[in-house]
């Protein structure tokens, strides 16, 4: 544990930004670009500062000045493409290392930035006064692949009339994207934001709309946005669109946008906003940080919801007229976890990436007490039951989730998560499955938190937090004042020993400072005798993703004479806690018997143990630790808890319980417990399911009718005529819940044949055939499709005769009538679609399950008809799902081309991930299952996809890392041929490619070609070097995937589309350019040893991977440089397989023996060693200079941290 | 002739009867009549009591035959007590009484609801069936393409727009049984989440969220006052503002 003990925030920048102007003047619909300027006031911090780095991803930056001088500057990527694209290495270990190092070289935390400016010598003397710098960069963006999203649907009419728009979007700090900018959570300064749209359209972004004027030509207008209170850059967002406006009835500070036509559903979704509002504002006693609020909801969205300064970008999706229910309560959470994070995540602003806890936590738990006192306790405590469920279960089968990593000395070494195939260093390393789950633990453990210190304690807590915050925020910048607005970890712990005087350190230790969850087995035993319980409780901390408890826990026993807790102290070696009981057993006596809320109740206790006066036993009731408890009791117990115990989390506890005790007297709990109105509805829904199981396992002995059968008909059908369902009325909304659930579980029975009983599916036919809406006032589309969720239940594999295919004639009576049915709501739904068309989704589903037993051919055709762009995304989804499933069952290559094709081509990034999401849970093959599917292609094909194809968007890279892993696993994909032989073949492979172009000069083509296996980053540097272009932005900007002769243009032209540089390297080999080149490079060569600060960002990041490929290298020896990158790859095995390295060894050494055969080789290490050797100079050089960089950190940390160590900034192609 | 010159004598002196307002012809008419016809009234006496004239004797009274009893539709109804009882007698019930020629209607709720069913099912497939000849189809069977036809899936370019707002024929229900209910939908909505606090304003909002209705109207007039800076007109630029 290595927190940061001083409260003050340290920037890892040798410079404070105060002020950013961002102006946007044009934003071309058509062309999918963007033209703009930014200027940053920044104060040196430092003497002699002459290097400023930023970040800015796949901008194109045209100029840069400082204080109006031209200022020269370097553009470098390292995330472009991880690992170099001709290497052949292909495990997983690997990329991530190397992904990690890349993304590290960039971290604005550290200091880093993709974008070096020299700051002019002339502005170097000011620097003593510590004057002010202007820096002014202009840039444009053209069909940006992420960080702006334009939605530009195909229609006719002007641009307005298409309800085309584009926002901005991103995962974590994203918003160099789509302009230059110190993209840290903790760097805040105040805005001016300025865009010019088309007058038609409507440009809303973070802050006060100062004013609306037009531009000359009356065409177009500018919105001039100020953002007084200080923010940092990855919460300013932009969106511009033809928005209809709707200001806040109830409070006319807050604005809404949608797009149009849907102006009637964004009146009544926001209807409630206020209340939100209210709630939030009155609980944190403060009032809402910004003086305007705006939300704005776009096609096409990221994700649901995301916060920025003063405004949230919603999905469209989410609004909803008053027809809908199921809709209602959702889009109401969203809001709230929007307005939520206006508090803590984008006022108050998080100090690193460690500390992303404490904000997420804290508003995902304010956003918990919302649900509380809207949705009710019951809904709450199931909420957090569910997420509970939901964390321990992916722990214990992924592995712990780490809230605080931290990382001493910045090694990989001390890996805290080495179960992980991704690193948690970065948000943007993260798998998105994780970060899921981190949000979810963050809010849990800040409920353990407010267990531990009360409510009102945490509420004065975040209460500080915030006015602290706010009081820091009116002030004009003053270095320390704004800091304020940043939280820590330990800021927020030692607020919390401030206002509460407790002490939480044990708890965070657990739960926030290690990872993982515990794991309970619980038993016990009555003694008559002693009248004690002896209750056993076991741990299982060895297996992954679980740790072991030490402290308290509270366990609930309910007697006969009443219900009473009590506090065990789990403890190192004590299993087992006597627990003396209060009440006799004395069964005759008629007495109610009081339960823990203080009601009285009769139980009859015929089914109980005679000498026992144990109802039931409950451990950590309240949910106080992160935990997963299987507790062993008799089945009359769980019965008893299910029938008398008032808490929900304990109904479904028992609910999920008696599913193992097949029983009349369970049966008879469940019906009774689903009869109940007073009880909570999601209880009775899981009754259903649970229902529906024990029918099944005691189908032999089952007595009446079908389970549920009758029950739905005394609740829902006539009176007069019990097999016709009422006409539709949901005013009712528990039954409603209730009515759709029950033909869902009622299709899962299955009689002795294992088939769903005639009744049953005649029932549910009956269910749609009389379903009648036209009294209802709410839409029952919902309904309809839970329906057809139950015929889809209903189903069950046909019998084969043989592998014949299937025809219509062939076709089951049963399955026919199910297809009929969905075949003319499948057609009804594109006359008169349905509310987010829930009845397709449910249809699509319905097919793909047909198709699954057997019933009909299975054919993707269909799925991938709606899989395409311009179907409502839900059904895309669905499709796709299908799909996928499609894929795994038929192993087809063929599918999985085709869905790995939308993966990389789909214009809408959710469909995109949620792909890759899928794949990966539903995958093809695995790791450890063969496959005709499993090829080299395909290896190849998703490294690519990982490694440069998902640049522009961390959350698709981190996908595909995840599917990659699941595929392959973190070793060498078992189906690519043995490393050695695909060393050679690969260098054979070199050699035909290269060998014809290959001419004397052709050591410098390989030599770039190494540069390129570093990272694009080396390709940008050495044709900026080259070309003498001060554009050497367009280069480092290369995205994969471009049109390989934009090098060319690149080189004549500043506005060429970037080349792709793999590609490239090889063609180019015979233009006469790159023989200029050579001579270039040569002589930078030789300058190389005077500090060249080109080279000097090439090692930045190629320091990185060089480290981590040190540290990986089992026989590493420091100072011995790998001979080659191919090499280095190789002899670094994830699993160390003995034979395996072997082989490595052998391989690298017969590569080592082929230098001499190819000259282009050859000069592609000498390149290397050379560029080795510079930079042991440099770490030489740092030694000597800084004192304090003595401890073995690689050398760009040591630039990024001496940045005004008096290095001179120096580049062939900047000359002013 | 001789009769069409009775029937003219007749005809007038029904003529000269209602000149006179009254009903019956007296004998004054008649021969005002006969006068007027160039008959000379005064011959007539004499003609009369001529010696040779026929005496024609009366037709031998023969028995009146009884009209049979027509065909009897039940009782006939007597006079209520607002009708003198010396106005004519009700005619026969058969003139007036409606006799239903068709079943009665099934009002049994169980047939109802089936025939409405069937009904609506029938309308869709046929609906369904026609639009899937119509246009571009998939099929789930290789084998036989028109077994269970599916409308083929149209990729729109607007998506999000069908599938979020309600359809037309939702809306119309809406407005059918928004009235009714509006008050239960308050109650319902506070019994959902299981306590949700009794915000006063909860009630107020309710009633603000069906599209249409008094609260848009209200909240222009709204609109007005509130001080959004989106709402502002958008400012000309100023001319030193060059860029």
């Amino acid at each position: 544990m290595n927190r940061k003990k001083d409260k003050g925030f340290e920037s890892p920048r040798p410079f404070k930004l105060t002020h950013q102007v961002v102006c946007i003047n044009n934003i071309n619909f058509q062309r999918k670009s963007v033209i703009g300027f930014v200027e940053l006031t920044l104060f040196p911090t430092v003497v002699n500062l002459n290097r400023i780095k930023l970040n800015s991803k796949q901008c194109r930056i045209y100029r840069v000045r400082v204080n109006e001088l031209e200022a020269p500057f370097i553009y470098n990527d390292p995330t472009l493409e991880v690992c170099h694209h001709e290497s052949k290495q292909r495990n997983l270990n690997y990329f991530s290392s190397a992904y990690t190092a890349a993304v590290s070289a960039v971290d604005p935390d550290a200091g880093h930035g993709e974008l070096v400016i020299k700051v002019p010598s002339e502005l170097w003397k000011q620097g003593d006064d510590l004057k002010v710098l202007k820096v002014y960069i202009e840039f444009s963006l053209d069909q940006p692949k992420g960080g702006l999203h334009f939605v530009v649907p195909d229609v006719e009419g002007s641009m307005a009339e298409r309800g085309a728009h584009v926002f901005s979007f991103g995962y974590q700090n994203s918003t160099r994207f789509w302009f230059p900018c110190v993209d840290s959570y903790s760097e805040l300064c105040t805005w001016k934001l300025e865009f010019t749209v088309d007058a038609s359209m409507i440009a809303v972004s973070c802050g006060d709309l100062v004013e609306t004027i037009y531009t000359h030509d009356m065409r177009k207008k500018t919105f001039h946005y100020v953002l007084p209170i200080p923010t940092a850059a990855p919460n300013i967002s932009l969106s511009v669109g033809p928005f209809e406006i709707l200001v806040d009835p109830y409070m006319h500070e807050v604005t809404h946008f949608c797009l149009p036509q849907l102006l009637p559903l964004l009146k009544h979704s926001m209807s409630y906003l206020h209340e939100i509002f209210e709630f939030y504002e009155e609980i944190l006693t403060c009032r809402y940080p910004y003086a305007c609020f705006k939300t704005v909801f776009v096609d096409e969205a990221y994700v649901q919801v995301s916060s920025y300064a003063s405004m949230s970008i919603f999905s469209t999706n989410l609004l909803h007229s008053a027809m809908i229910i199921d809709q209602t309560p959702q889009t109401r959470r969203c809001l709230a976890q929007a307005l939520a994070q206006q508090f803590f995540g984008c006022f108050i602003s998080r100090m690193s990436w460690a500390d992303e806890w404490v904000l997420k936590g804290i508003s995902g738990y304010i956003y918990g007490l919302y649900l509380k006192k809207t949705f009710g306790v019951n809904e709450y405590r199931h909420w957090i039951k569910e997420e509970l469920d939901k964390i321990v279960d992916y722990e214990l089968r992924m592995g712990g989730v780490l809230l605080h990593p931290t990382f001493s000395g910045g090694k990989e070494k001390d890996n805290p998560t080495p179960h992980l195939h991704f690193s948690i260093k970065h948000p943007h390393t993260l798998s998105w499955d994780y970060y899921k789950m981190f949000l979810c633990k963050a809010h849990l453990v800040m409920r353990l938190i407010e267990n531990r210190i009360s409510m009102e304690f945490m509420l004065q807590v975040f209460n500080k937090l915030l006015s602290l915050a706010s009081t820091a925020s009116s002030q004009k910048y003053q270095s320390h004042m704004w800091s304020q607005m940043l939280l820590s970890t330990h800021a927020f712990l030692k607020s919390i020993s401030n206002v509460s005087g407790k002490d939480i350190g044990p708890l965070i230790k657990q739960w926030v400072d290690q990872s993982s969850v515990v794991k309970f087995f619980g038993s016990f035993a009555f003694n008559r005798k002693r009248n004690v319980l002896e209750l056993e409780i076991r741990q299982d901390y060895t297996s992954a993703g679980t740790q072991k408890y030490v402290g308290p826990i509270k366990v609930t026993v309910q007697e006969l004479d009443g219900s009473f807790n009590h506090t065990l102290q789990i403890e190192e070696n004590s299993l087992k806690h006597d627990i003396p009981c209060h009440s006799k057993s004395r069964r005759n006596k008629k007495k109610k018997i009081p339960l823990m809320n203080g009601e009285e109740v009769d139980m009859d206790l015929s089914a109980m143990d005679a000498d026992s006066p144990l109802l039931w036993i409950r451990i950590d009731p309240d949910m106080s630790i992160l935990r997963k408890v299987e507790f062993e009791q008799a089945d009359f117990m769980w019965q008893f808890q299910l029938r008398y115990e008032r808490d929900v989390v304990a109904q479904e506890e028992s609910i999920s319980a008696l599913e193992k005790f097949p029983t009349p007297a369970s049966r008879l709990a469940l019906t009774d417990i689903l009869e109940q109105e007073q009880c909570f509805y999601k209880v009775r829904m899981q009754a259903c399911f649970c229902l529906a199981t024990i029918a099944n396992a005691m189908v032999s002995t089952w007595q009446g009718p079908p389970a549920m059968k009758s029950l739905f008909t005394r609740m829902f059908c006539c009176k007069s005529c019990p097999n016709i369902v009422k006409t539709n009325n949901f005013i009712n909304f528990q039954s409603y819940f209730l009515l759709k659930t029950m033909p869902v579980a009622m299709a899962l029975l299955r009689d002795v044949q294992n088939l769903c009983p005639k009744d049953v599916l005649n029932f549910i036919l009956d269910l749609i055939k009389y379903n009648d809406n036209r009294k209802n006032k709410f839409s029952d589309n919902y309904y309809r499709a839970e329906l057809i969720e139950a015929l889809t239940n209903s189903l069950t594999p046909a019998i084969s005769i043989s592998n014949e295919v299937r025809t219509v004639d062939n076709l089951n009576g049963d399955v026919r009538l199910i297809l009929e049915e969905i075949t003319r709501f499948l057609n009804m739904e594109k006359l008169l679609p349905s509310f987010r068309n829930t009845i397709t989704v449910s249809c699509l589903k319905a097919v793909r399950q047909l198709q699954k037993n057997g019933h009909i051919p299975s054919d993707p055709s269909l799925f991938k008809s709606y899989a395409e762009y311009g179907h409502f995304v839900d059904v895309r989804v669905a499709a796709l799902e299908a799909l996928v499933d499609y894929t795994r069952v038929e192993r087809c290559a063929t599918e999985l081309q085709w869905l790995l094709v939308m993966v990389q081509n789909d214009p809408t990034h959710y469909v995109r991930h949620k792909i890759l999401g899928m794949l990966s849970k539903n995958p093809p093959f695995t790791k450890t299952s063969d496959s005709a599917l499993c090829n080299e292609a395909l290896v190849d094909q998703l490294w690519k996809l990982m490694n440069s194809g998902t640049s522009h968007d961390w959350r698709l890279r981190c996908d595909a890392v995840n599917l990659y892993y699941t595929l392959f696993g973190l070793t060498r994909p078992s189906c690519l041929p043995l490393p050695e032989l695909g060393l050679v073949l690969n260098l054979k492979e070199k050699k035909a490619v290269l060998n014809p172009t290959i001419k004397p000069e052709l050591g410098v083509g390989a030599g770039m070609d190494t540069a390129a296996s570093i990272g694009i980053h080396g390709v940008g540097m050495s044709f900026t070097a080259v070309d003498e272009e001060p554009d050497p932005i367009s280069l480092g900007v290369c995205g994969v995937g471009q049109p390989p002769q934009g090098l060319k243009r690149k080189a004549e032209t500043p506005l060429g589309s970037p080349p792709e540089p793999g590609q490239i390297l090889q063609q180019q080999d015979d233009d006469v350019r790159d023989v200029r080149g050579a001579g270039r490079y040569k002589i930078r060569f030789n300058t190389m040893e005077e500090e060249d600060i080109d080279m000097e960002t090439v090692h930045d990041s190629q320091a990185f991977i060089h480290q981590h490929l040190n540290l990986l290298e089992r026989p590493s020896t420091p100072g011995k440089e790998p001979l080659s990158v191919e090499q280095a790859m190789l002899s670094m095995p994830a699993t160390p397989v003995p034979s395996f390295s072997k082989e490595t060894t052998s391989s690298s050494s017969k590569h080592g023996g082929e230098h001499g055969g190819h000259h282009h080789h050859h000069h592609h290490h000498e390149h290397k060693k050379k560029k080795k050797k510079h930079k042991h100079k440099h770490k030489h050089k740092h030694k000597h200079e800084s004192k304090e960089k003595e401890r073995e950190r690689d050398n760009s940390h040591a630039y990024s941290n001496s940045p005004a160590s008096g290095r001179s900034l120096r580049s062939p192609s900047l000359s002013d | 002739m001789m009769q069409s010159y009775i029937s003219e004598i007749g005809r007038c002196a029904k003529a000269y009867c209602e000149h006179t307002a009254r009903s019956l012809p007296t004998l004054p008419d008649t021969v005002v009549t006969l006068v007027e016809m160039g008959f000379n009234v005064d011959t007539l006496p004499v003609y009369a009591k001529r010696s040779q004239r026929m005496v024609i004797t009366a037709p031998p009274v023969t028995n009146q035959p009884a009209t049979p009893r027509a065909l009897s539709a039940g009782q006939k109804r007597t006079h209520p007590s607002h009708i003198p009882s010396h106005f004519p007698e009700f005619p026969d019930p058969h003139t007036y009484i409606k006799t239903p020629t068709f079943r009665e209607p099934v009002s049994d709720y169980q047939v109802v609801r089936e025939k409405a069913a069937s009904q609506r099912r029938d309308v869709e497939r046929a609906l369904t069936r026609f639009m899937a000849k119509t246009g571009e189809t998939q099929s789930l069977f290789k084998d036989d393409v028109t077994a269970f036809p599916l409308i083929a899936a149209r990729p729109t370019t607007i998506p999000y727009l069908s599938a979020l707002l309600p359809s037309e024929l939702e809306l119309q229900t809406l407005e059918e049984t928004d009235s009714s209910e509006q008050d239960d939908q308050t109650d319902s909505e506070n019994a959902t989440g299981n306590n949700i606090s009794d915000d006063p304003g909860a009630d107020k909002e309710n009633s603000m969220l069906p599209p249409g209705g008094v609260a848009p109207a209200a909240k222009a007039s709204e609109d007005n006052v509130i001080d959004n800076p989106y709402l502002r007109p958008v400012k000309k630029p100023k001319v030193r503002r060059k860029k």
